[in-house]
């Protein structure tokens, strides 16, 4: 799926080619049983351009990964827009879009990698990589091919393919989880530590693989762990600092 | 795209029925028996859409409607109030508008239900073919050969073995009676198909293997499914969108991984925690 460039539509709001904006975002929880409400993100506001990398640095617990979930609607935001220029040059607001929405932007145009596989158990490896495609229509035996392609360029044993990534190495298990979140080319992915696990040599490979994805003009906004692939990869960072209060008694009706 | 199934306003109440029945149950009054009237609302207010091809999941405790609410869309049960219509993508049915000739048809064609009991989906005492075989006669013309050939077929997909077809499905156990059943739903290819608590009772890789065939369908056949069932695991392994239901009311609805990441409800947050 080419992404044109410079080619929203005068009157999309967003500027020339940002793809995701996020306006003033929050996120509280509130926890009804411990009568507490849990801010783990307030105030973010950022763009994320066509082609550009954005990384979300800060301590831990800063609520970086509430971002990400929020953008991908795994967590409803408390307040703030995420306005995300589809590929039709459509504006839509991930906090308020219509479920049926974000599962088809889930399919095609936004994707999420994670530190973890969670994926069906009892299929072959090739078979969860390939999955992505396949629900876009793709005949199978392509998206094996393709599949095949990315695990070997990062470096799983061929030995692997047909069996499922239950008992894999965790290493092992965040490159299928890599390959599956790159088979479908996006107009915007968000990274959450994808290399926690991966030794130096393997963390190379998905550096190029997240380059070539930027070069094709995916936005991505990013959490890495690892300075070494900020300075990579990122073109710019955005500094998350925690929520003023962590924890707020409040009365809940 | 246009929904396969849409429902708005449906509810059941066993009963007498009162004007206070509504307003005195549900899960603010914490019950769903009316204490004035003794009625059972069983169901109130349930609007909801399904999308082809889409799996959604319905959870919540015991009692609280589930089951209900898919015995009202197939026709077990009619309902108090309600509307549902039902698109095959070339002609809507309003479900509750229809005559008994309609609704016979509708059920024979365009929907499929697999029971948590196997003996409410099956005739345990007619073969495994042939229960196929009846539901085949029910919805078409087909001669002998062709009617054994595709309950063959279904049988094979649904990983029952061949010569298992012309023993009674009593003998056979419970996954295997649950494939027989989700074969017999299955072989008028319908669109619809409606799947409570269909795991629930049996051993944890024979309910792997039930799952997966369920998974399987979807992804090869686009069913549209509404599945039933207490169990997170399940919920979380086939439902894109997931309703909560407690005390015949929806108290949440929303992305599947939302509602187990960040439940909203007070209640889904104590069921989804209970699950951890
Ligand atoms: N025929 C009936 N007469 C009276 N009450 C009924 C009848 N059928 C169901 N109910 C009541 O309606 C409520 C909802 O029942 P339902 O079977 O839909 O629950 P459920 O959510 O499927 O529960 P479970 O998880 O135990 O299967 C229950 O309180 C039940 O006792
Ligand atoms: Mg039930
Ligand atoms: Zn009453």
């Amino acid at each position: 799926m080419p992404i044109p460039r410079n080619s929203l539509p005068p009157h999309s709001e967003p500027g020339s080619d940002v793809v995701l904006r996020l306006k003033d975002l929050g996120k509280t929880f509130v926890l009804h049983e411990q009568r507490k409400t849990v801010p783990s993100a307030s105030g973010i506001s950022l763009d994320v351009e066509a082609g550009a990398l954005v990384a979300l640095v800060g301590s831990s617990g800063a609520g970086k990964s509430s971002i990400l979930k929020s953008v991908y609607r795994t967590y409803l935001p408390t307040c703030g827009r995420i306005e995300f220029v589809r590929a039709d040059g459509r504006v839509v607001d991930l906090a308020t879009a219509p479920e049926s929405e974000i599962i088809a932007l889930r399919e095609r145009e936004i994707g999420f990698v994670t530190q973890f596989l969670h994926c069906l158990p009892r299929q072959s490896t090739l078979d969860v990589v390939a999955r992505p495609l396949v629900r876009l229509g793709v005949p199978l035996a392509e998206a094996r091919d393709k599949a095949r392609g990315l695990l070997c360029r990062l470096g799983v044993p061929e030995r692997l393919y047909d069996i499922g990534p239950a008992t894999f190495s965790g290493g092992e298990r965040q490159r299928v989880n890599i390959a599956r979140g790159l088979i479908v080319r996006r107009r915007l992915l968000l990274l959450d530590e994808p290399t926690a696990s991966l030794d130096a040599a393997t963390r190379d490979k998905v550096i190029a693989l997240v380059a070539e994805e930027k070069a094709a003009g995916v936005a991505i906004l990013a959490i890495f762990h690892d300075a070494a692939l900020v300075a990579a990869l990122a073109d710019r960072t955005c500094e998350i600092s925690p929520p003023a209060a962590v924890v707020l008694e409040r009365e809940v009706a | 795209m246009r929904a396969i199934l849409e429902v708005s306003g449906l509810s059941r109440i066993y009963g007498p029925g009162c004007p206070r029945c509504i307003d005195d149950t549900g899960p603010e009054a914490g019950r769903n028996v009316c204490p004035h009237c003794g009625s059972v609302v069983a169901v109130h207010g349930v609007d909801l859409k399904l999308m082809p091809g889409e799996i959604l999941g319905i959870m919540g405790e015991s009692g609280s409607g589930k089951s209900t609410v898919v015995k009202l869309l197939n026709f077990d049960e009619a309902p108090t109030s309600g509307h549902a219509q039902v698109f095959d993508g070339e002609r809507a049915w309003d479900l509750f508008a229809l005559n008994a000739a309609e609704k016979r048809w509708l059920r024979d064609n365009r929907m499929g239900t697999v029971y948590q009991n196997p003996h409410l989906g099956l005739n345990l005492d007619i073969s495994a073919g042939g229960n196929i075989a009846e539901r085949l006669l029910m919805s078409e013309v087909l001669s002998y050969a062709e009617i054994r050939e595709r309950a063959r077929d279904l049988l094979a997909r649904t990983q029952v073995p061949a010569m298992r077809m012309d023993e009674r499905p009593r003998r056979f156990s419970g996954g295997m009676q649950q494939r027989v059943q989700i074969a017999r739903a299955l072989v008028t290819n319908p669109p619809l198909l409606f799947l409570d608590e269909v795991t629930t009772g049996l051993d944890l890789s024979v309910q792997a293997r039930i799952l997966d065939l369920i998974l399987e369908l979807q992804e090869r056949l686009a069913i549209a499914m509404i599945a039933v069932t207490h169990d997170l695991g399940v919920i979380r392994l086939l439902a894109t969108r997931t309703i909560v239901m407690r005390h015949g009311r929806i108290v949440e609805a929303g992305l599947t991984d939302q509602i187990l990441e960040d439940p909203q409800n007070a209640y889904t947050q104590e069921l989804v925690a209970a699950a951890l």
